[in-house]
């Protein structure tokens, strides 16, 4: 596919509808048969005239989202439009050659890249002694033959540790008000008298956890398993919310879905141009106070910010972006790998900055210090 | 057929119910009745997403039945419950009867002690379809979602004490959501989607006309200038269509003619409604606000 069809190249309306319908799939738009088949439907009756109809229809039936409802105009416009556009080969193939290149660079290959001189503190070796140091081993430090394993285990302790959480959450006695109204349903089957009693509480809130991770150049080697992390928690926190940023803040909600980490992995570095590049802490999260707080944070919500704090913007921005997540939340968490390392203080400015307005300051460099939010994460 | 002229028909019927309806949300709605759709609504709040049902409702002459997600919302309040007290009693009645369990159990099951909740009335309606407004979905919990689902395709609830209960008629059903979380994809899928923005500045006039009575005053399209600004400004609570009415409707009733400084700083709790938004917009001055519009 060269360039864009056009609606003009093929010789009925039905034909027509269902190239598009596959541009659209393409792009990465949800439009399966039923989409298709409406479409259709939607053209029987007299909207095909109108071009501007034509377009709000589909877009009605086509978009799931704000977001797509903006890159499925200039798609419509290509393909319905009144003249053909030429688009050269590039644009279709532009993203995946994108992926290519990055994913050689960082997050996606990390695990697998040629990894540097290894540590003293890293030897490849097998058995107990082995994950018990591995365990201990700072991320940056991990060579490339121990990363597979390390992910491995990572993983694997992660789950665990999530599993604990779930069932943590579980075990609540059962007590509370009696419900009088249940107690009456269950006495009917005894004739009316009420044997079984029947309790009611209050439904526990779902508390959101959102979670902030910095992917700058200087949390490379960090990122990676973090981000890992972070996917192994969504499978046991329904509510979280997950959100990457260097130069500008994405959301990666929705990413974090997908079965496939490594799938997901090559999304994500689709969308972030600028990966591994300076930070602006302060920046992005401003940029969060003013998308995303309003909606996501309700006071409840537990906001974790994985970040090493080494900020190019104003300490100012910083400060009072923390600030202001901070009336939102119910706890904000600060987790910076460099803590791990001997004799590290918070002394750059950005990161003294935000202190005081952070409830938990904690590190998170290797896997016994992300094993050890256990008590953090069980009180969200 | 003629729907070109149905899309238009739409159109001018809302206006005549004092609600300002774009072409876009026209097709919209137009496709939703034929397509027998639910329509998904998106957007800020205070862009009047609820207000569509309403009116919907209203111009086609049925009764909106509306049901607000909250967390916890769960199937006893959402579709029916049976009314325990009213089936204690008649059992207690009927002890000395000498009807056959089966029965006492019929009648203990019947219709009139079923509460209908707003789910379970959207599709027993027996005359006309009713729009059903599903308002603020995302804040309903992912289980409920699921459920909603399989209503939403089938259009029956089955009681297990009585059996299915199948739509006469099917309710249009209208979703709304903020956001706040994002919606399945399979309930997204079976939704025709629209997201509805905040109203341009001559469409805002029109609707704040309209429900002042169409009078035409300069202080309106102050007011409206002023509350369009306000949106661009990184605030805490963004103005919605509904502060902008209420806005004119003070300023009018405390007998202003224009909008000047005095009469702003006197009414700006009707537009921002967080003291942090007050403060800096004072911060800033009011004059100089008034100034740059």
């Amino acid at each position: 596919m060269l360039d864009y069809p056009h609606y003009s190249n093929y010789d009925s309306v039905t034909k027509a509808m269902i190239a598009f319908g596959h541009i659209l799939r393409s792009k990465g738009l949800n439009v399966g048969v039923q989409e298709v088949l409406d479409s259709l439907i939607g053209s029987t009756l007299g909207i095909l005239e109108d071009k501007n109809r034509l377009r709000y229809a589909l877009k009605a039936l086509c978009c799931t989202s704000e977001e797509e409802r903006h890159s499925f105009d200039s798609i419509f416009d290509w393909f319905w439009g009144d003249e053909r556009l030429e688009i050269k080969g590039k644009t279709t193939y532009k993203n995946q050659s994108n992926i290519k290149k990055k994913t050689q660079g960082s997050l996606v290959m990390m695990g697998k890249g040629e990894g540097e001189e290894g540590e003293e503190d890293a030897k490849r070796v097998s058995g107990a002694n082995a994950i018990h140091r591995l365990r201990k081993t700072d991320f940056s430090k991990i060579e490339a033959i121990d990363s597979q394993f390390l992910e491995e285990l990572a993983i694997q302790l992660w789950q665990q540790m999530s599993l604990r959480l779930k069932r943590k959450l579980k075990a609540a006695p059962n007590s509370g008000r009696i419900d009088l109204r249940n107690t009456i349903r269950r006495s009917i089957e005894k004739g009316g008298d009420p044997f079984d009693l029947q309790f009611k509480r209050k439904k526990k809130q779902k508390k959101r956890l959102v979670i902030l991770l910095d992917v700058s150049g200087s949390m490379d080697k960090y990122s990676f398993f973090l981000l890992r992390f972070i996917c192994a928690l969504r499978v046991h926190f329904e509510r979280i919310e997950a959100f990457l940023f260097s130069t500008k803040l994405i959301r990666i909600t929705e990413y974090l879905n997908a079965h496939n980490l490594q799938q997901t992995l090559v999304m994500l570095s689709m969308q972030a141009d600028n990966w591994s590049s300076g930070t602006q802490i302060g920046a992005c999260l401003k940029t969060f106070n003013e998308d995303y707080a309003k909606r996501i944070l309700n006071g409840q919500s537990t906001v974790i910010i994985l970040s090493d704090g080494l900020d190019t913007g104003e300490p100012e921005v910083l400060a009072e972006a923390v600030r202001n997540i901070r009336l939102r939340t119910r706890q904000l968490v600060w987790l910076n790998p460099l803590k791990g390392m001997q004799g590290y203080e918070p002394v750059q400015r950005g990161m003294s900055a935000a202190l005081p307005e952070v409830d938990v300051f904690r590190s998170a460099h290797n896997l016994n210090s992300i094993l050890a939010l256990e008590d953090l994460l069980a009180a969200v | 057929m003629n729907e070109k002229i149905d899309v238009q028909k739409i159109a001018e019927g809302f206006d005549s119910l004092s609600y300002i309806l774009d072409d876009e949300l026209a097709t919209v709605l137009f496709l939703m009745m034929r397509l027998e759709k639910p329509l998904l609504l998106e957007g800020n709040p205070g862009v009047g997403k609820t207000e569509i049902a309403r009116v919907l409702a209203q111009y086609l002459g049925t009764e909106v039945i509306r049901l607000q997600c909250y967390e916890g919302l769960d199937v006893h309040t959402a579709v029916y419950e049976w009314n325990y007290q009213k089936q204690l009693l008649s059992i207690k009645l009927q002890e000395q009867s000498n009807k056959s369990a089966l029965e006492k159990e019929e009648h203990i099951f019947g219709e009139e002690f079923l509460l209908q909740r707003p789910l379970l009335k959207a599709i027993s309606n027996p005359e006309r379809s009713p729009v059903l407004l599903i308002d603020e979905i995302d804040r309903a919990d992912e289980e409920f979602e699921a459920f909603l689902l399989e209503l939403l395709s089938a259009f029956q609830i089955s009681i297990p004490e009585m059996g299915t209960i199948k739509a006469k008629h099917k309710p249009l059903v209208i979703l709304t959501s903020n956001r706040t979380r994002e919606l399945s994809d399979a309930l997204k899928r079976r939704c025709l989607y629209h997201w509805v923005e905040y109203p341009e500045f001559d469409k805002e006039v029109r609707i704040v006309q309209k429900h002042l009575g169409n009078i035409e005053t300069d202080i309106i399209t102050n007011i409206v200038r002023v509350v369009q600004h306000l949106r661009t400004l990184k605030l805490q609570k963004t103005p919605g269509i509904a502060e902008s009415i209420d806005w004119a409707q003070s300023l009018l009733a405390l007998g202003y003619k224009d909008l000047d400084a005095k009469a702003m700083d006197q009414t700006l709790g009707c537009i921002l409604k967080s003291s942090d938004d007050i403060k800096s917009i004072k911060k800033g001055g009011i004059e100089e606000l008034l100034q740059q519009i």
